[in-house]
């Protein structure tokens, strides 16, 4: 097809668009949706540990600070990234509440070792958590992904790691206000780790999931 | 928080009008802002959805693409740069609605253009990783006769005198293997002989028609 054709099927084509909004309205947007769902499942699942016990917990408010600062972060940088010749910087935000998340979390983890000794670091099999992660994962997730996709797929696989490391953080923020009582060894390798982990597998599959469309289409015509 | 702006726009500035060194730098960036100014007006309609406005911008913007992309990857032929161009236009069509009026409208452009050349030549790599280049295409087989392209047929004629020439018992055993492309359990079953007396008719047979028909 020539160049100018193509501009004229563009053109006859260019129904009006809504704007995006700027990435901190759209993470208020994302916030409204996912959580309700979070805030329902930890009514539903809630052991009755009472809360106020750990709300005077030094390290558990820092570190629950830091989680949900990595959420709304990696959830600005995410819907920052689909936007074409905004400055990349803003993309490592996630890293500075990462950051303090983890040195908490190893903080923790030599206190136990002091305190408890190698009985501190031991780790366990605990799935009690997966099924409330799961629940609360499922509409911030796709929420993410709808609202990703109307954006430019620049850096997909950033966009997608940064996206689900939001989703992961979210979740794992509402789900340590019921499992409560966890040695840091355990946050670390199955909360933290977990966070980790999922980040790496959206990145790996960026751009598979959030690609230009006319490319898909051509390659289908 | 503003998207970054100057930064962003000196470093994008299409390649018609740069930040030269001499003396009309200050024109140029006059004309590019101007420039600017106008394509953000133009996109602004466009967002609205004003045909014939669209239409302008994406013309106005298609000599400053194929610089563009000509500067980053001067070595492909003009073809080559026009698909990148339609596919810079493209990409721009699908992301329209990410583009803020409030923010210059150049370094939104180039942001997209540069992601789709190096797209464009992620997928060049790609391909070019599963092809070999070579000057003649290697031979399968030291033979003439392997490496035709296309089947060669002989003369049916001299083909069907030359069976009309064997004995009986060679002919019926080259239809039957050969022709009717028979098992040999099926053509002993048929024929009535065992099936060693086929193979031995089946080349005799064959041996007997190179002759006649002069490939021996």
């Amino acid at each position: 097809m020539e160049t100018n054709d193509l501009v004229a099927r563009l053109a006859v084509d260019a129904a009006p668009v809504r704007r995006l909004p700027s990435p901190a309205v759209r993470v208020v947007i994302w916030l409204a949706i996912s959580a309700p769902v979070v805030l329902a499942v930890m009514v539903l699942m809630s052991s009755g540990v009472p809360l106020l016990l750990v709300l005077f917990d030094r390290q558990f408010l820092i570190e629950e600070t830091a989680i949900l600062a990595t959420a709304l972060t990696a959830a600005f940088a995410a819907f920052w990234s689909v936007i074409p010749g905004a400055e990349r910087k803003f993309l490592l935000l996630p890293l500075v509440p990462l950051a303090v998340w983890l040195t908490s979390l190893g903080e923790g983890c030599v206190r136990d070792w002091f305190s408890v000794g190698v009985d501190g670091l031991q780790l366990r099999l605990d799935g009690d958590c997966v099924v409330p992660a799961a629940l609360m994962a499922i509409i911030p997730t796709a929420a993410m992904l709808v609202m990703l996709r109307r954006g430019a797929p620049l850096v997909p696989r950033a966009t997608l790691a940064l996206g689900v490391l939001a989703v992961a953080a979210l979740g794992n923020f509402g789900l340590r206000l019921f499992h409560l009582g966890d040695v840091s060894v355990m946050v670390l390798f199955w909360h933290f780790g977990s966070v980790l982990l999922l980040s790496l597998i959206a990145a790996s599959l960026g751009r598979s999931v959030l690609h230009w469309r006319h490319r898909v289409r051509l390659a289908r015509t | 928080m503003r998207l970054g702006r100057p930064a962003a726009a000196r470093k994008l500035t299409p390649p018609t009008i740069g930040y030269s060194v001499d003396e009309s730098s200050e024109q140029d960036v006059d004309e590019s802002s101007e420039q600017d100014q106008r394509l953000v007006r133009l996109m602004r309609s466009a967002q609205a959805g004003e045909t014939a406005a669209y239409a302008q911008l994406l013309n106005e913007i298609i000599p400053l693409l194929r610089r563009a992309v000509r500067r980053q990857r001067a070595f492909l032929q003009p073809p080559d740069v026009e698909d990148l161009v339609q596919d810079i236009l493209l990409s721009l069509h699908e992301a329209r609605a990410t583009y803020d009026p409030g923010r210059p409208f150049l370094p939104w452009l180039m942001a997209i253009a540069r992601n789709r050349v190096a797209d464009g030549a992620r997928r060049y790599m790609r391909r070019s990783a599963n092809e070999v280049v070579v000057d003649k295409l290697p031979e399968t087989f030291p033979g003439d006769d392997p490496n035709t392209p296309g089947e060669v047929f002989g003369d049916p004629e001299a083909l069907r005198l030359a069976m009309k020439g064997l004995p009986r018992g060679q002919r019926d055993a080259i239809e039957m293997l050969k022709l009717r492309e028979m098992s040999l359990k099926e053509a002993a079953v048929t024929s009535g002989a065992s099936i060693a007396a086929l193979k031995v008719a089946v080349h005799r047979g064959m041996h007997a028609l190179r002759k006649s028909l002069g490939k021996a």
